[in-house]
């Protein structure tokens, strides 16, 4: 009777504890960064770091996780309630616009684990979303610059020729 | 030039003489070289920037191609010129007769030779600055078109200075070579 006590205490005191390690109310300040220029680069990058604030204290270890467009990552901390989620693309693959960052944290994590072995397709609302918007990659001139150099020089050459032919007619 | 010339010939014939000959005035000679320097050392910067030619160890051949470069151009412009001259002389004859005649009709006390000698004058003035520029356009839009299309696609796979060098001296030369034509 005793130890069902002290264990039914203990998982008060789990519960409790892993209650209070969640983020309550969270609040996220993110900045990002994308790689415009994918002539010099193959892979394009996607960085974002956030600072999240809760109204409760966090604790040392606090892990949080991301998934993009289906694609599982593991936020990276990077400071004091700090956090970085990065990832890379091919510049073919990579698409202009609003890429939303659903953050969970351990819980909310393994919550979608276990809801997506179930069904695929399934969704668990996030600890945070963060929208990372790109504007698109530049990935070179249309034309290339020796075909632009080739066409104009073979205009004027023509026009040359044809007003001496004129001349000589 | 006429100054220094035959005591024998008189200054119309001069002047006929100066028309027919290959041989151009020092100011002329002067526009054709420096134009010939220019557009023969512009490649440089292609060559340089864009083929990725290594400059100090080939500034030999730079000079080397673009001193004859120069000399083959200008040998084209000449030719060119001379062979433009006297068509567009006969196209502006009429006009420059007109506008000359124009001119000179208050003037009474010119003679008639006078008047003759100078629209022969005005008109050979005409045509020599017409063929000029339009011998240096014509010339230098060919080679810059012949270097381009050489240097980028037919030379491609041959080494930046060995495209250098063949790539100037075949489009100066082709071109030297076509304005000795008669056509």
């Amino acid at each position: 009777m005793v130890t069902k006590y002290v264990i039914s205490l203990f998982l008060i005191a789990f519960c409790s504890s892993s209650l209070a390690d969640s983020c309550q109310n969270p609040q996220v300040e993110a900045a990002s960064f994308t790689s415009l220029d994918a002539t010099v680069v193959t892979q394009i990058a996607y960085i974002t770091e956030f600072t999240l604030k809760c109204d409760n204290p966090l604790p040392e270890n606090y892990a949080l996780y991301a998934e993009v467009e289906g694609k599982p990552l593991t936020a990276a901390r990077i400071g004091e309630n700090k956090y970085q989620v990065s990832w890379t693309e091919e510049p073919a693959k990579a698409r202009a616009g609003i890429h939303e960052i659903h953050v969970l944290d351990e819980e909310g994590w393994a919550s979608l684990r276990r809801a997506r072995r179930a069904d695929p397709a399934a969704t668990v609302s996030p600890l945070l979303a963060i929208q990372l918007q790109h504007p698109g990659s530049y990935s070179g001139p249309w034309v290339n610059s020796e075909i632009l150099a080739t066409g104009l020089s073979i205009l004027v050459a023509y026009v040359a020729l044809r007003n001496k032919s004129k001349i000589l007619a | 030039m006429s100054g220094k010339g035959n005591k024998a010939f008189t200054k119309e014939e001069e002047l006929l003489l100066q028309d027919f000959s290959r041989n151009v005035s020092t100011k002329s000679s002067a526009l054709f070289y420096g134009n010939a320097f220019i557009v023969s050392a512009i490649p440089i910067w292609l060559f340089w920037r864009v083929h990725a030619l290594e400059v100090t160890t080939s500034l030999v051949w730079f000079a080397l191609v673009t001193g004859a470069s120069t000399w083959l151009l200008a040998l084209a412009y000449r030719n060119t010129k001379f062979q433009l001259k006297h068509r567009v002389a006969v196209r502006r004859e009429d006009a420059v007769a007109r506008e000359m005649s124009r001119k000179l009709a208050d003037d009474k006390k010119m003679s008639r030779k006078e008047k003759d000698e100078r629209i022969l004058w005005k008109k050979n003035e005409v045509a020599d600055y017409e063929a000029t520029t339009y011998s240096i356009f014509y010339n230098n839009a060919l080679f810059l078109t012949i270097v381009i299309l050489s240097s980028f696609y037919l030379l491609r796979s041959f080494t930046p200075t060995v495209n250098y060098i063949v790539s100037l001296t075949a489009a100066s030369g082709l071109l030297a070579l076509l304005s000795t034509g008669t056509k």
